[in-house]
């Protein structure tokens, strides 16, 4: 039997790595708890930033090591703690009743990994390492955007946004040898931080004026 | 002179001394200087661009054709409007304690950061500058749409981010696949993601992630451009902003997302041919008027119905250039000229009503010729504008895009068209009607409206009633060209 490449164990690597943020997301779907789905959230980030690093390890490509290190900066340690920061001062730690009870709302995400599979399907051909990475990054954005709507409070919703940015930064790294452009990847990173901050300073003032970071009050502005 | 990066870095430097300035007239006065400069920097680059055809600065990172360059010119001369008009209204509301002094500080760095990012927008080479850019706008204006700090505002102002966001990751997921389809045959990285290299390659790129490309722009860059049906944020935020911001948010902001999403198009049309992304703008545009025109018939609150009215008319420009006719891509690109001017008029015109009577519910609000003139005769001149009515140019522009219809053979969509129009058309005439002419029936409280709110709308109309009669050349030149770039698919 011969010594499987680096390419094969790379390979096989993105391919566990993927699957993991697949089930840290299932997991944070169902999960109540404010700060164990922040928690959740930065382990599927630190998956990320594990395929970037064996991407970058297998092609020998440096921009590709920066990325695996400003997502662990940014998305593994500097966001997480902003939110718990927030969630803390805030002082509420327990999601009030989705609108999707657990059961339903799992099978829903099923349904819609399903698609996410279906979509991808065409395009499996052009990817470079692992296999059904972009088929995983499909149904994270789908199973993001499902998170977002299911959810009431402020915190969880700016945490499902970030869910939908990892698949689709996993769909860059799965379609493309090398990930985007550096100055791209930069913008982005840049970009996703201000945003949460921008929404950490909407969160206080929606606290402070509705006494609750509960999105569904905020209906009064119709037709 | 590095005419792009200057338009970038003035308003952006303009934004930084104003977080130093400690006194009122020096915020309002770096506002006016800021963008007065980017108005004449960007006649300045229409003349380069007629000139050479495209500038580019940077090693290509910064870019200009004519579109850019049309839409440059758009942004200066609204935010320099609004800029002229925040001088009056911001002072006055920060003395009715309407706003702090912590947000008028606010508003003055925002403002200028918000302009730059849009001229980011439309001048960035990379497409993922470009996404970044468009992000950028979202960003720099979300907190000057909840500047009221109310609960609505607040509300307004969530609605638009979260919308914004979840639109715009999946405008990034557009702008990866772009990547991915033109990375298909070569193993090494692509050499630039640019444009204008894309643009040189777009026979080679993998035609199926580029259709799968494109719906996820046109979804994510059509939230942000407000088409329906994922127009729900749109009248909130324009709506619930000061009134300057609602400007440039309905005046510019719209048009620089459907910018980035003609871009895509561009693309797509050099690489698919036209059928495909023709079809989706041409759908989504009758959509979008068709939905607007009910909630313009019932509304009730003045900036909401001129926000639905925005929603219309970025209909009638999706449909313009969705029809790709030279004749229709001719009146849409015009249109976004025109709909700039005139929108962002009567916003002014909703501020200073806002200000005099403390309301904006119409059916409360009456014979308005009688306590605000010069207020009412220049809004009159904006709604007859706007609806349609010669002898100013939107006449012009809706009747070329009908004809390059009828040209074109869609006659269905061309019937939809005039349909929903007319439809619009009779709802705002009556409101206004009922608004300026009606019977007033209590004095207003507020104070006479601030010079330079008058003077704001009265530089747009005169605009518009000089570009409706009479197309300088030069400026002609510039607007066939944007076409010909939109329809024939040139970098």
């Amino acid at each position: 039997m011969n010594a499987p490449t680096s390419t094969e164990i790379g390979s096989q690597l993105i391919t566990f790595c993927a699957a993991g943020m697949l089930v840290f997301q299932l997991l944070l779907v169902v999960q109540r708890m404010l700060l164990a789905s922040i928690r959740l959230f930065a382990l599927q980030s630190l998956f990320l930033a594990g395929i970037a690093g064996v991407v970058a390890c297998v092609h020998n490509a440096t921009h590709v090591y920066i990325v695996a290190v400003l997502t662990i900066i940014g998305k593994v340690v500097f966001l997480p703690w902003l939110l718990n920061r927030q969630v803390r001062r805030i002082g509420i730690s327990q999601e009030i009743a989705p609108l999707l009870n657990p059961p339903a709302s799992m099978l829903l995400c099923g349904g819609l990994t399903l698609l996410g599979y279906i979509v991808a399907r065409p395009f499996t051909a052009l990817e470079r390492l692992g296999s059904n990475t972009l088929a995983v990054a499909m149904a994270l954005v789908l199973t993001g955007f499902f998170l977002m709507f299911n959810r009431r409070k402020a915190i969880t919703q700016v945490l499902a946004l970030l869910t939908v940015e990892n698949g689709v930064m996993l769909a860059a790294i799965a379609l493309t040898t090398y990930g985007m452009p550096l100055v791209v990847e930069l913008g982005i990173f840049f970009d996703v931080m201000v945003a949460v901050m921008v929404l950490g300073i909407l969160v206080y003032r929606i606290r402070d004026s509705f006494d609750s970071m509960d999105t569904s009050r905020l209906n009064q502005l119709k037709g | 002179m590095p005419l792009l990066a200057l338009l970038i870095l003035v308003p952006a430097a303009a934004a930084l001394a104003c977080l130093l300035v400690r006194s009122s007239r020096a915020l309002a006065a770096l506002g006016v200087l800021a963008f007065s400069a980017t108005l004449g920097l960007g006649l300045a680059l229409v003349r380069q661009v007629l000139a050479r055809g495209v500038v580019s600065e940077w090693n290509g990172f910064l870019c200009a054709d004519a579109l850019s360059a049309w839409m440059v010119l758009l942004i200066s001369v609204v935010s320099l409007a609004s800029a002229i008009y925040a001088v009056g209204y911001l002072r006055r509301e920060l003395a009715d304690g309407a706003v702090t002094e912590r947000r008028f500080r606010e508003f003055y760095v925002l403002t200028p950061l918000f302009g730059a990012s849009m001229f980011l927008v439309v001048l960035a080479n990379n497409l993922g500058v470009m996404w970044f850019a468009v992000e950028a706008t979202a960003l720099s204006s979300v907190l000057l749409v909840a500047l009221y700090n109310r609960r609505t505002s607040l509300e307004a102002a969530w609605k638009y981010i979260i919308l914004g966001s979840v639109g715009l990751a999946l405008g990034l997921m557009g702008t990866v696949l772009v990547y991915a389809a033109a990375c298909k045959n070569n193993t090494q990285s692509l050499p630039s993601f640019n444009w204008s290299y894309l643009m040189s390659v777009a026979g080679q790129l993998d035609p199926r992630l580029l259709k799968l490309a494109f719906v996820f722009a046109f979804i994510g860059y059509g939230t942000k451009a407000g088409l329906a049906p994922m127009h729900t944020w749109l009248p909130d935020a324009h709506s619930e902003a000061p009134s300057p911001t609602s400007a440039m948010l309905s005046g510019v902001s719209l048009k620089i997302a459907l910018y980035a999403l003609l871009r895509f198009h561009i693309l797509t049309t050099a690489c698919l041919g036209t059928a495909f992304s023709q079809h989706l703008l041409l759908g989504f545009g009758l959509l979008s008027m068709c939905v607007a025109a009910p909630f313009i018939l019932v509304q009730t609150n003045m900036k909401r119905l001129f926000a639905y009215h925005s929603l219309e008319h970025i209909g009638i420009m999706c449909v313009g250039l969705g029809l790709s006719a030279p004749l229709a891509v001719f009146g849409a690109v015009l249109h976004i000229g025109y709909h700039a001017l005139v929108k962002s008029t009567i916003f002014f015109a909703a501020g200073n009503i806002h200000q005099k009577h403390h309301c904006l519910e119409l059916p409360s609000l009456a014979g308005l010729l009688k306590t605000m003139p010069a207020s009412s005769i220049l809004l009159a001149l904006a709604v007859i504008g706007i609806a349609g009515l010669p002898p100013f140019g939107i006449f012009l522009t809706e009747f070329s895009i009908v004809a390059g219809g009828m040209g074109a053979g869609q006659i269905l969509a061309s019937v939809l068209f005039v349909a929903a129009l007319a439809t619009v058309f009779s709802g705002l005439l009556g409101h206004v009607a009922h608004l300026l002419l009606g019977e007033a029936d209590k004095e207003p409280a507020g104070p006479q409206t601030p010079l330079s709110c008058v003077a704001a709308m009265a530089l747009l109309i005169a605009l518009l009633t000089v570009f409706s009669v009479w197309l300088p050349a030069p400026l002609l030149q510039l607007l066939r060209q944007a076409a010909a770039i939109i329809i024939g698919g040139k970098p």
